[in-house]
């Protein structure tokens, strides 16, 4: 290959970080905030959203592309939350009683999202989509009609004036910032939030050790090929739904760290955007539909969050309008999503087409496993 | 359902789950029982029946939050994890020694009045369930009970019988 071809290649195969460092090297003189500024926020950032990004991982080893049903663990949190406030259960314990409360719920999701995918292999993701859709169905039910009606709720600051429902935004006092004071530590001008770092850390240290274990090679195996696993004797479709509920579970805790930093909880659109937000952070870092790792997660939420901080003040001094960074904000989301997914698409192709030349040039002198492989896609 | 515990591993597995279901509920109850936060209002005013009187003049802190100062007819709040606390008393008259208590305060009560001038003077019980007054439902009452000539009449009578929170 020449080396026009290789930087080609390159810069193809990362266009995505490319343009979201070169739009964030642009935006951040307009925006005018100063490095220490941009650097404390990336830290309270990284803390708030890591762990719901880093669920997305282990879907993406076992083939199944993004998880966006992760929003259902996004819900059994928030319910998690609910009934921590109701019963007044304050601090860091607020924040494990909403985590335990939230653990079986979503596990049961987790276990419906993964059986429901595996009757639509090959579409995980637009079944993962509209399940968050059919789900925010049950659960607007759930918390809208039930609570306060058929479920007992305690405290009525929390309900509806009418008796039922809980309020649109739930105010987290009790819980709020509670992991992240726990442990903060003053390096200089900057605060860093330790405990949740090492709660991070920790999912971190685990999602290597599972890639290790039996299991997780076992879900690397259905990820690469389905037929194959299958053939090896491995339980494809138990394997699967394990990794959804992994999956679900990590993003009932994400989310529940996630709002105990935000302070507050918009009950019925908090879950929303979640999936879609950890989707373009992890796809913004550089992974894709079929591979993703530690460091693509941990790249992607500082080069997304970069934009969203810098973005609407850019806007602002550079339009006078920050309604033009707060669309900028949607647009880069859904479009760096679009991106990912037709860059994709078009690399696949790319390497099918390199891979049916390579076998042409080496017709004759026997044909490479790599270039089969290639071929096949 | 049939559960087989044939061979050694099956039997450490279900063990494991049954250890892991039991580690579930001690957790949930620990951080139940030790995370339900309770608000204290901290009362440091006369009986109506002058039966004991308020302190002139003292700092209070519970458990090991920031002290607060009191004076007569003062009212001010502490918001308490967990079910059993410690009072620490310091009067402005260096002469009474220091006061330290301990008090348990049940779980399901959220709101809770302490009346320090009535721990001091040994009447029990001290501290009591605190319910605000519910405004909509006095006025109710009051409404059907009584009859208002005009609008201010009825907000005078209100105000007279003090059902304003925080008047």
């Amino acid at each position: 290959m020449s080396g026009k071809n290789k930087l080609g290649r390159v810069l193809a195969d990362n266009a995505v970080v490319i343009l979201f460092i070169l739009l964030s090297v642009i935006a951040i003189p307009f925006s005018g905030f100063s490095v220490q500024n941009i650097l404390q926020e990336m830290f309270t950032r990284l803390g708030r959203n890591s762990f719901l990004v880093l669920a997305l991982l282990l879907p993406i080893y076992a083939g199944m592309g993004l998880n966006f049903g992760m929003t259902l663990g996004a819900m059994a949190g928030q319910i998690g939350l609910i009934m921590a406030i109701d019963w007044g259960i304050a601090g860091w314990r607020g924040l494990v009683f909403a985590a335990l409360v939230g653990t079986p719920l979503s596990i049961l999701l987790g276990w419906i999202c993964g059986a429901v995918m595996n009757r639509a292999k090959g579409r995980e993701m637009v079944t993962g989509y509209i399940l968050a859709f059919f789900m925010n169905g049950v659960y607007m039910f759930l918390v809208l009609f039930t609570m306060g009606a058929v479920i007992p709720v305690r405290s009525a600051t929390i309900l509806l004036t009418r008796g039922y429902g809980i309020r649109n935004t739930l105010n987290l006092d009790l819980v709020r910032a509670s992991l992240d004071k726990l442990l903060m530590l003053r390096i200089g001008p900057f605060f860093i939030p330790v405990a949740t770092y090492l709660v991070i850390a920790v999912l971190c240290v685990f999602i290597v050790w599972f890639k290790k274990t039996k299991l997780g090679q076992d879900m690397r195996a259905v990820g690469h090929d389905l037929v194959v696993a299958d053939s090896a004797g491995i339980p494809v479709e138990r394997t699967r739904i394990i990794a959804v509920v992994i999956s679900t579970v990590l993003a009932c805790y994400g989310q529940i760290i996630f709002l105990q930093n935000m302070g507050n909880m918009a009950t019925y659109n908090a879950h929303d955007q979640t999936g879609f937000f950890a989707v373009a952070a992890i796809l913004v870092g550089g992974a894709s539909v079929k591979k993703a790792s530690l460091l693509n997660a941990f790249l992607g939420i500082f080069l997304l969050h970069l934009m969203f901080y810098v973005s609407p003040r850019a806007g602002q001094n550079l339009f006078g309008s920050a309604m033009i960074g707060e669309y900028f904000r949607q647009f880069v989301g859904y479009g760096v999503i679009a991106l990912s997914l037709v860059l994709y698409a078009w690399k696949t192709r790319r390497d099918a087409v390199f891979a049916r030349e390579v076998l042409k040039n080496n017709g004759s002198s026997g044909h490479s496993d790599a270039a089969k492989e290639g071929a096949a896609k | 359902m049939k559960i087989s515990l044939k061979t050694p591993k099956e039997k450490r597995r279900f063990l494991i789950r049954i250890a892991l279901v039991l580690l579930y509920f001690c957790v949930t109850i620990f951080v139940l029982f030790n995370g339900r936060g309770h608000t204290i209002l901290i009362d440091n005013k006369d009986a109506d029946d002058l039966s004991y009187e308020a302190v002139d003049g003292m700092e209070v802190s519970i458990d090991s939050q920031e002290s607060a100062e009191y004076w007569p007819g003062d009212r001010d709040k502490a918001v308490v994890r967990g079910q059993k606390h410690k009072i620490r008393i310091s009067f402005f008259d260096e002469e009474i020694p220091e006061f330290e208590a301990t008090f348990t305060v049940p779980f399901s009560v959220d709101m809770l009045i302490l009346s320090v001038p009535k721990m001091l003077a040994g009447i029990e019980p001290f501290i009591e369930t605190f319910v605000a007054p519910d405004f909509v439902d006095t006025f109710e009452k009051e409404e059907s009970a009584e009859s208002f000539d005009s609008f201010e009449d009825m907000y005078d009578g209100l105000q007279q019988e003090d059902y304003y929170i925080g008047s």
